[in-house]
C-alpha cells in the first residue's frame, strides 16, 4: 500500500482533522502500542520461555505457585506471559501437559486459554490469538476513525487523515521502550 | 362560571418518571470502562468469541447491552 502523503503534502484541513482525531484518540494511540509491544516480546522470547516450561516440569514439583483452573486440575505456574496471564503445567503419567491461564482477579478464577503436550506449540496458539485480537483492534479503529471524521467534516475526503492517523497508531512506540531507548543511549549501549 | 363535575380533571397520584431509554449497545471504548478493563482485554475477548459484537455503518464494532450482561452473568 503506498503512502497517499508522499505524492502531496496535506492541506490545512487535514492538519487539523489529523490533529483532532489524535486527541479524540490519545488513549488508544498510548494502550496499542504496549499492547502490541508486549505480543512481540512473547513471540521473540517463545523459545526461552517453553524451554524454561519444560525445566520446569522436568523437576519436582514445589506446592508453591500452584492455582486451580476452571478445569478442577491444579497447575503450576511456570512463566509469567502477560498481566494475570501464565505458562503453567501439570504433571501427567509419562510427562506434562501445558497450558496458558489466565487469572481473574475479580472473580477469584483461573481460565485456561489453551493447553497441549508440547510447551512451544501452547506458547504459539496463545501469541497467533493475540496477534489475531490485535488485528481486530487495527481494523475497528480505522473504522472508528473514518466515522470520527466523517462525523466532524461532511461531505470531505479524509482518507488520507485516516491512513496517516492508521499509520501512526500502527507504528507508534510505547512511552515504556522509548523510556528504555533512552536509558540504554544514556549508559552508551547502542541497540 | 359553574364547573360541572363532568369538568373536573380528577388529581392522579405522581406517576414515577420512566427510567431514561437504555442504550442497546456501546463502542468499545464504553464497553471496556464499564468493565473496568483495558481495551486490548476487550478486543481478546472477541477474539476468543466470549464477547458477541455487532458492526455500526461504517464497520464500527459495537457490543450489545445483552452480550455485555450475559458476559457479566457467565464470568
Amino acid at each position: 500500500m503506498s503512502n497517499p502523503f508522499e505524492h502531496r503534502r496535506p492541506t490545512a484541513l487535514e492538519d487539523k482533522a489529523h490533529a483532532e482525531a489524535v486527541r479524540h484518540f490519545a488513549e488508544q494511540l498510548k494502550q496499542f502500542p504496549a499492547s502490541r509491544e508486549a505480543v512481540e516480546r512473547l513471540e521473540k522470547n517463545s523459545a526461552k520461555i517453553a524451554l524454561a516450561a519444560n525445566l520446569a516440569a522436568s523437576k519436582p514439583t514445589l506446592n508453591q505457585n500452584v492455582i486451580q483452573a476452571n478445569d478442577g486440575a491444579q497447575w503450576h505456574k511456570d512463566v509469567d506471559l502477560m498481566d494475570n496471564i501464565h505458562l503453567c503445567h501439570r504433571s501427567i503419567i509419562g510427562g506434562a501437559e501445558y497450558a496458558v491461564v489466565e487469572h481473574c482477579p475479580a472473580r477469584g478464577a483461573n481460565e485456561i486459554l489453551n493447553r497441549g503436550w508440547n510447551a512451544d506449540e501452547v506458547l504459539k496458539s496463545f501469541t497467533q490469538a493475540q496477534r489475531q485480537a490485535l488485528q481486530v483492534w487495527r481494523e475497528d479503529m480505522t473504522a472508528q476513525v473514518r466515522e470520527f471524521l466523517a462525523e466532524k467534516y461532511p461531505g470531505q475526503d479524509m482518507s488520507r487523515v485516516t491512513y496517516g492517523f492508521m499509520h501512526r497508531f500502527t507504528h507508534a512506540v510505547s512511552q515504556q521502550q522509548i523510556q528504555s531507548h533512552e536509558q540504554n543511549r544514556s549508559r552508551g549501549i547502542r541497540i | 362560571m359553574k364547573v360541572t363535575p363532568m369538568e373536573i380533571i380528577p388529581k392522579t397520584e405522581e406517576q414515577p418518571t420512566p427510567p431514561p431509554t437504555e442504550r442497546l449497545a456501546y463502542s468499545i471504548q464504553e464497553a471496556a470502562d464499564l468493565l473496568g478493563v483495558n481495551y486490548f482485554s476487550v478486543y481478546r475477548l472477541i477474539q476468543r468469541g466470549k464477547l458477541k459484537v455487532c458492526r455500526a455503518l461504517r464497520g464500527k464494532l459495537l457490543v450489545p447491552r445483552a452480550e455485555l450482561l450475559k458476559l457479566l452473568a457467565t464470568e
